[in-house]
């Protein structure tokens, strides 16, 4: 029997609070290290960094949760920010900022589509399937389209990244800060995947086949249809945040996002999403991203070079990944009831 | 259990039986068809095959290191990150030991030593990264493919936090020739003669030793391994060790062959070694597949990869082209498997 | 118990590639009853299941639900119809909570697109009130133990307006305890007018709940009736086909101490457990789940060691932390689940059977490949496994001789003490004879053997001395003259009074 006092103690140190105190620590450490920390500026930073990151995550961790992994989405995402700006270069596209998002978008979706049958059909393990579509993705763009980059915006994408939200001037320096609008859309999709994952069937779906895919058959879950849903979203999701990657960077290339899996995993990861399905929320996945997005951006306040960024990003996700398996131990510890 | 169905199999030889090597084998006599008719003096020119020779042993001996982990009932992803990190320790051995003024060596002596301090970092902290990779999968009992995605970013990290971005460029000529040279007097290339002695190295551990056995029964069933006796963290540990080694190795050939070592170097090298095993007819599931076809498989991409460089089509093309297969070939192996649960199940 | 028929099957018959699975299964249940399906391991009782819940179309025969003919039925109008299995694994979701898990099924069959949480909540505390057990809503279901699992399937079930609920081996992992308190469940939902059928083959059990009995063997139906028309007698000879026979195992006597356990506790298992093996012995163990029984094997063999006590085996005294301790030590040890603990299924036998020996077989730098296909062969031959080859895998194989060759890779070891939970688990007649002659033979040439078993018949048959355990004591130590009766209440600690009441 779970006592009061037990029950306020596996909150005190369940894996979201384990990850605000580490978040603290860090931001306390590095304010001590940098007084200059403390201040709006550097939420405007975090806030503009983790842009995609947050996007990316929220996608990578519905495919998680169904019990997948997805690793496609910055190959996917690379045709996505390529194709449209390419397009329009050579007039075959509107410059108007709905034919951008929407050919992301709709090529997001084409590779959604194509992952969705390959894992759900063709019943293909989820990381090697997803790392032959990605090699599909950007080898056959490159055969298609060639290789260049585009670094100035079409004029609607460059009056997009002129709006903000907010901008912050520092009295002392009269630098400016600016926090693009771009900014909620992270927000949104948060708000509104918490929503869909904890209030509709199909969230409770996709939790469902990630936590025993045979058991959801049998209740009478449509296992291939929510396995395809979520890989669809991951792509459409990603092809928009690609889109959101090239207003905000000014740029557009092949292989700008190649690379970004492993940090977005981590972020899940850490997050508290378990990669055999099942687990994992948005709350989760913020904090994880949020410290990822620190410790990226921070690490040289802390007197470590930037060259070591990868290896720091490398053994967060370690000790993220070992926290989860000690904590699983701790509970079986606690025994059955 | 039908006994004509036995005795009818044993009319050929055992690797006959495979159906994947003996797709390999189709897929191979139909690519020297194809480039038959394309370029035939090219393709089957004397030149053209030692060229071939001198690119596939740094991804086969790579592939091998996977096809340990996937039979063991796991997969390792940070296989690259294993390579380029050795690859930039020797690297920087060889730098450090071996004086250069442009390209002549100013203390010979120096040489042999570098060489083989080199080679013996790598491996060791080949081992010691594997070793670290199995520990953690056994002793946490975290998903292999979590720990050695984890395995690549922090592998590749302290590859690039070590040499700070750039390339590490210009070693000795010694060095340079361990994946470019020849035997001398023979015009055998070296690495021909180090990817035989690792293939009949690995080949002997899998076929032959108690080790190679427990890599089977682990990935076959884990948890009636550990009932049978065997130390399954142990065997991990092992498994993923040897692999490690066989990243150390392929580090010293790739930073040889390009005489330059950093930390981003081969990363198309994950795909194509999971495409290698995949068609190679290691089960990813574990518990199934042999050295043979993962050593056709080898051989059949090369001569892919070496048909699309004589027609000069773009290492892109290549890309996708390798994505299309590993697809293909699963797709295969999926086929494959409903027709033997058919069988099976009107057999019994 | 009214006289209402709920469901009716007439001459069902189903076959697969040539298999025939059922060859015209009979079967009727009333409204309000309890009915217990019995028989022998592939008697057809799961593909009976399967074809009552829609899974599987029968090839003939033809089912009444409430007096109506059923045709082409899928597994939901099966569920819409009332019909609700509850298989061994559950089907739960171990990653939602206990609430979910009720209420979930019932918003997917009303096609529900939003979750409505206060309703699941609502649910969920019918269903734990209907079945009256008080299990915390909001708990994920991985912490639950088996039986609250279960209790939680049960409820799922009977939200969904359950009429007959299927209950496929429902005491398997239950602790006694558990289990009485699911018979009075089962009980309390029978008096609520649901027919309940309980797949299951252990007479006592069957004894205590069941109103009817069907049997049924080789996939044919025997014989149906109410469960006083059934004695020990008959329930064996229509369960097996054979009468019981009185021949029961006796060892030569011999003073010859193979084996003495004394004091061994590991703590939240078993505590003082003694006993000892002469040669010859074929020593039974046995116990209702969490009696410690099973853990006593895990201790000896190193899985989960013991934390104190003595172990004596041919007169040295042994410590075994760990299973290469025990096997350093010559013991052989068949676990519980041949499926997952004993066998490699998609290797060859040879394999399976050099697995636990295979360091022998090192000549040299290398295997020898030739000594181990001729002890593979030694062993087919030995202990009767019926294969062409130690070639084929043994997934291929019957379930008789997949656990022969879990046996054939401890013989390989040449143990001196040979440990087999539930040895004939799933094992066809034949066979199970077979393997008790295997182990008969070894306890004469002088290998201590230890059978963990809640097989009762099969204890009293085979083994000259059968230690009971209770709570995780010894409860007591007897000879095989012992009746099944008698050791079946030894077993649940029943006094007198409890037994003359049922």
């Amino acid at each position: 029997m779970t006592t009061q006092n037990q029950k306020l103690k596996m909150a005190l140190t369940s894996t979201p609070m384990i990850l605000i105190y580490v978040i603290a620590v860090f931001c306390i450490v590095v304010s001590i290290r940098q007084p200059a920390f403390l201040s709006p500026a550097t939420a405007i930073n975090i806030g503009r960094a983790g842009i995609f990151t947050m996007c990316f995550a929220i996608c990578e961790m519905v495919v998680i949760i169904s019990g997948g992994i997805d690793v496609s989405f910055p190959a996917v995402g690379c045709v996505a920010m390529y194709v449209p700006l390419y397009l329009n270069y050579h007039g075959m596209l509107p410059d108007n900022v709905f034919a951008f998002f929407g050919l992301a978008m709709f090529i997001g979706l084409i590779f959604g589509i194509l992952n969705g049958i390959l894992v759900s059909y063709l019943k293909l393990p989820p990381l090697i399937a997803t790392l032959a579509t990605s090699s599909i993705a950007s080898g056959g763009l490159i055969l298609a389209l060639g290789t260049r980059e585009f670094t100035t915006l079409p004029p609607s994408l460059e009056a997009l990244y002129r709006v903000n939200l907010v901008t912050y001037t520092d009295a002392a320096t009269g630098f400016t800060y600016p926090l693009t609008i771009l900014f909620l859309v992270p927000v949104a999709l948060c708000v509104v995947m918490a929503l869909v994952m904890h209030f509709t069937m199909l969230g409770r779906g996709l939790y469902a086949i990630g936590g025993d895919a045979n058991a959801a058959r049998i209740a009478g879950f449509n296992v291939r249809l929510l396995q395809f849903f979520a890989y669809i979203f991951c792509g459409v999701a990603a092809g928009a945040t690609a889109m959101i990657y090239t207003t905000l960077m000014h740029s557009s290339t092949t292989t700008a996002l190649m690379g970004d899996e492993m940090i977005i995993i981590a972020a899940c990861v850490v997050g508290g999403c378990r990669l055999t399905g099942g687990h994992g929320n948005v709350g989760g996945t913020i904090l994880g991203v949020l410290l990822i997005t620190l410790v990226q951006t921070n690490l040289n306040m802390l007197g470590i070079p930037t060259s070591w960024q990868t290896f720091a990003v490398g053994l967060v996700l370690l000790l993220g990944a070992i926290l989860t398996s000690i904590q699983a131990k701790r509970q079986t510890k606690l025994g059955k009831i | 259990m039908s006994e004509p169905k036995l005795t009818k199999d044993r009319r050929l030889p055992g690797f006959l039986r495979d159906t994947h090597i003996v797709t390999i084998i189709g897929l191979m006599v139909l690519v020297c068809i194809i480039m038959m008719i394309l370029s035939p003096s090219d393709f089957f020119s004397g030149k053209n095959l030692v060229s071939m020779i001198f690119q596939f042993p740094e991804y086969g001996i790579l592939a091998f290191g996977m096809m340990a982990c996937m039979i063991a009932g796991g997969i390792d992803l940070s296989l690259v990150g294993i390579m380029n990190l050795s690859g930039v320790l020797a690297a920087l051995i060889l730098k450090n030991m071996v004086q250069m003024d442009g390209t002549t060596v100013l203390n010979p002596g120096m040489v042999l030593p570098a060489l083989i301090l080199a080679i013996v970092v790598a491996i060791v902290v080949g081992a010691a990264c594997g070793a670290f990779n199995g520990f953690i999968i056994g002793y946490f009992g975290l998903p292999a493919m979590l720990v050695t995605l984890c395995g690549l970013q922090l592998y590749t990290g302290l590859a690039y936090g070590i040499t700070g971005g750039p390339a590490i460029n210009g070693m000795c000529d010694a060095f340079k020739n361990i994946a470019n040279g020849t035997i001398p007097g023979t015009g055998i290339p070296i690495v021909l003669l180090i990817f035989i002695v690792v293939l009949a190295a690995v080949v002997f551990i899998m076929k032959c030793t108690v080790f190679g056995h427990e890599i089977y029964f682990l990935g076959s069933n884990a948890k009636a391994a550990m009932y049978s006796g065997i130390n399954t963290l142990k065997v991990t540990i092992m498994t993923y060790m040897f692999s490690g080694i066989l990243g150390g190795i392929s580090g010293i050939l790739i930073t040889s062959h390009l005489n330059s070592a950093k930390s981003s170097n081969g990363s198309t090298y994950t795909l194509l070694t999971l495409l290698i095993v995949v068609l190679g007819g290691i089960h990813p599931d574990g518990g199934k597949g042999r050295v043979l076809g993962v050593t056709l498989a080898v051989l059949l991409l090369q001569m892919i990869a070496n048909g699309f460089s004589l027609m000069h089509v773009s290492q892109n093309a290549k890309t996708f082209a390798n994505g299309c297969l590993l697809i293909a070939a699963l797709v295969l192996s999926v086929v494959l498997e409903k027709r033997a649960e058919k069988k099976a199940a009107a057999a019994s | 118990m009214s006289e209402e028929i709920f469901l009716k099957l007439e001459g069902i018959k189903k076959s697969f590639g040539g298999v025939h699975a059922l060859k015209g299964v009979d079967l009727e249940i009333r409204k309000g009853e309890v009915h217990c399906l019995a028989g022998e391991n592939g008697c057809g009782k799961s593909t009976l299941i399967k074809a009552i819940s829609g899974v599987h179309e029968p090839d003939e025969g033809s089912i009444w639900i409430d007096g109506e003919k059923v045709e082409k039925m899928k597994p939901m109008d099966a569920i819409n119809r009332g019909i609700q299995v509850i298989y061994q694994d559950f089907a739960v979701f171990p990653n939602l909570t206990v609430a979910e898990n009720i209420a979930l099924n019932g918003e997917l069959k009303n096609k529900a697109k939003l979750v409505n949480w206060k309703e699941i909540h609502e649910t969920a505390a019918k269903a734990m009130e209907q079945v009256g057990a008080h299990i915390d809503p909001d708990v994920k279901l991985e912490r639950l133990s088996v039986a609250n699992k279960q209790m939680v399937a049960i409820g799922r079930a009977i939200v969904n307006d359950a009429k007959l609920l299927i209950l496929d081996e429902p005491t398997t992992a239950l602790t006694a305890r558990e289990v009485e308190k699911l018979w009075a469940i089962v009980r309390n939902l029978k008096e609520k007018g649901i027919a309940i059928m309980i797949v299951n083959h252990k007479l006592d059990e069957i004894y205590r709940i069941a109103d009817r009995l069907t049997i049924l063997r080789n996939g044919a139906y025997v014989s149906s009736g109410p469960i006083s028309e059934y004695d020990q007698a008959r329930f064996t000879r229509d369960m097996t086909g054979k009468d019981i026979s009185g021949e029961k195992y006796n060892a030569a006597a011999s003073e010859e101490e193979i084996l003495r356990v004394e004091h061994l506790t590991r703590s939240g298992a078993f505590e003082d457990v003694s006993f000892t093996l002469r040669k010859g012995d074929v020593l039974g163990l046995t116990g209702l789940l969490g009696s410690g029984r099973g853990e006593i094997g895990e201790a000896l063999f190193g899985i989960a060691p013991a934390e104190s006590g003595r172990v004596v085996l041919n007169g040295k005294e042994i410590t075994i932390k760990s299973v290469a301790d025990a096997m350093a030590n010559d013991i052989g040890y068949v676990p519980e689940d041949r499926l997952t603990q004993g066998l490699f299924m998609q290797r060859s036998i040879q394999d399976n059977t050099i697995a636990s020996s295979i360091r022998r077989y090192m000549k040299g730098a290398r295997l020898d490949e030739q000594g181990m296909e001729d002890a593979t062969k030694h062993w087919i031959k030995e202990i009767g496994i019926v294969a062409p080859s130690p070639k084929p895998a043994v997934r291929t194989l019957s379930g008789g001789n997949a656990q022969k060759v879990v046996i054939a890779k401890w013989l390989n070891t040449d143990p001196k003490l040979f440990i087999l939970d539930g040895p004939t688990v799933g094992v066809d007649i034949g066979a199970k004879s077979e393997i008790h002659g295997i182990l008969h033979n070894l306890a004469q040439q002088g290998i201590g053997i230890i059978v963990i078993s809640d097989d009762l018949p099969e204890l009293v048959q085979n083994c000259n001395k059968i230690v009971v355990m209770r709570d995780g004591k010894v409860a007591a130590e007897v000879d095989n003259s012992i009746d099944e009766i008698s050791l079946s209440n030894l077993l649940i600690g029943a006094n007198e009074e409890e037994v003359e009441s049922k």
